[in-house]
């Protein structure tokens, strides 16, 4: 008996710091409307393909809370990019770079920059919110350079537009609802927000305005993709890589790897560059 | 002993009773102010009830939206209500909370989308019925304590709470890109929760009132036959 009073007690010890943990998921809808007539390549880093969010409990009537959103956000992002534009390019490796490069416009690489939320516990109001900001940046494809360890970067100065689009998603308390269940449902939310928000205002940017009269003005293009073999695409410009740095990508497997770092220090020709 | 037990259950069952009596007490004001109505209904075209979701502090409940839909559609099959969820899906992002039109002059922008327009005019969407407002508990009053020993477990004690419901449809024809009336319906009532061993929660039915209340105004609206 009193080996079940004290597991009890442990158990209600236990139940107020418990963690929580949601990974985000949600049935998302494909945009209603007229893709512009473009081709955009999509990188999503490893940071934002893999986001998670971690808030450690203040105290022991909190609990930790850790939300991953990763997959709901390339999930999500996937429908809004292939419902925005007539065709959408991942780019994960070099050799993608290298044989669709000379037909795509511009590469779109998403960044989260904050993510805050806030439960009923936290602020007494009986309403769940999550609230994002997202850094999107637009670069030409000759942006994009390879390191020796085959990790793709961007040198930052070459973009054609960076904008930042905020986020907001409420859900208010339910009956027979988790704390987990609200905080995915705001999520989705924001996450539909975030697609609204970026959606309506695209083309409103002067940066992105005047790259797409560039690309409307554009002569027709001949439809031939770039050479294949190893010199670098013409529509590739190779500013800012080292000859060493290309040819460790010639010997690459194809594959690219997300997780090492980015530009070697001891290389001043890539201290600029963002790893992807 | 027992008299003492015996007086003890008749008090509970007297506050019970009372509560009975005094529970389910729903107060309703409904105003409305229509114009153009379709005398003849609205034949095979389809109406879409959506509710307000941009204000800081509060969304008009998705329920609620629902209870209205099934109101009127009980009440007249003959109208073909678009479920909000899957209108809002089917037409993102032009229906979020952030792009959603505040004027009906607004539809114009969105029909200049040729795949909007076009899929607006399979739908035969004929009037767009916004709801906006939400249900509130207010103040509450009493106490409750309940305990468990070893065989027996009981609650013994006393609360009370309001409900408020504050609703506005805003009703828009589709056709003309203007506002043809307004409905609202404002319900406040009391809710007990009396416990003798076991708590009896007697809900007053606020947010059922003010559906139901909307919903017969929007049907004798949409309705030929009401």
């Amino acid at each position: 008996m009193r080996r079940w009073l004290l597991l009890l007690c442990l158990t209600l010890l236990g139940a107020g710091c418990a963690s929580k943990q949601v990974v985000v998921e949600g049935n998302f809808p494909t945009p209603l409307m007229d893709p512009l007539p473009i081709t955009v390549g999509v990188i999503y880093p490893q940071a934002f393909a893999e986001h998670e969010f971690f808030d450690e409990a203040k105290g022991r009537a909190e609990s930790d809370w850790l939300v991953k959103t990763g997959e709901a956000q390339v999930e999500f992002w996937d429908k809004v990019f292939n419902g925005m534009f007539a065709e959408v390019v991942h780019i994960r490796d070099w050799q993608t770079v290298q044989t669709r490069g000379g037909g795509i416009d511009g590469v779109i690489i998403p960044a989260i920059s904050d993510l805050q939320y806030t439960i009923p516990t936290h602020t007494n109001v009986k309403i769940y919110e999550i609230w994002m900001r997202y850094d999107f940046r637009l670069v030409d494809i000759s942006a994009i350079h390879l390191q020796e360890d085959g990790a793709l970067t961007v040198n930052p100065d070459e973009r054609l537009a960076a904008w930042p689009i905020t986020a907001y998603g409420k859900t208010p308390t339910a009956f027979l609802q988790t704390d987990e269940e609200a905080v995915n449902l705001a999520a989705v939310v924001a996450l539909r927000d975030a697609g609204a928000h970026f959606i309506t205002t695209f083309g409103a940017m002067p940066d992105i305005a005047a790259w797409l009269d560039d690309i409307a003005n554009e002569p027709p293009d001949d439809g031939e993709a770039p050479a294949q073999n190893d010199e670098p695409a013409p529509t590739i410009p190779d500013e800012g890589v080292s000859p060493e740095a290309t040819k460790g990508s010639e010997e690459a497997d194809g594959t690219i790897d997300m997780s090492t770092a980015g530009a070697s220090p001891a290389d001043p020709a890539m201290a600029t560059e963002h790893t992807l | 002993m027992i008299r003492g037990r015996l007086r003890c259950l008749m008090r509970g069952a007297g506050i019970f009773l009372s509560a009975l009596w005094l529970g389910g007490c729903v107060s309703a004001t409904v105003d409305e102010m229509t114009y153009n109505e379709p005398v003849a209904g609205i034949g095979e075209s389809s109406v879409v009830i959506l509710g307000r979701r941009h204000a800081p502090d509060y969304d008009t409940e998705f329920d609620f939206i629902e209870c209205i839909g099934d109101h009127i559609h009980s009440g007249d099959p003959s109208i073909d209500v678009i479920n909000e969820i899957a209108f809002i899906n089917e037409f993102y992002p032009w229906f979020e909370p952030r792009t959603a039109p505040m004027q009906p002059q607004s539809i114009d922008r969105l029909l200049d989308m040729p795949m909007v327009a076009e899929r607006f005019a399979e739908m035969k969407l004929e009037y767009m019925i916004w709801i906006d407002g939400r249900t509130v508990d207010t103040d509450s009053v009493g106490s409750m304590s309940c305990g468990i020993g070893p065989g027996v477990a009981g609650c013994f004690g006393f609360g009370t709470w309001g409900t408020e419901s504050e609703y506005e449809a805003t009703i828009w024809d589709f056709t003309d890109k203007v506002e043809v009336g307004k409905v609202s319906a404002n319900t406040s009532g009391q809710s007990y929760m009396p416990a003798v061993i076991v708590p009896i929660p007697i809900i007053a039915p606020v947010q059922g009132t003010a559906c139901d209340s909307l919903g017969d105004q929007l049907l004798e609206y949409l309705s030929a036959h009401h």
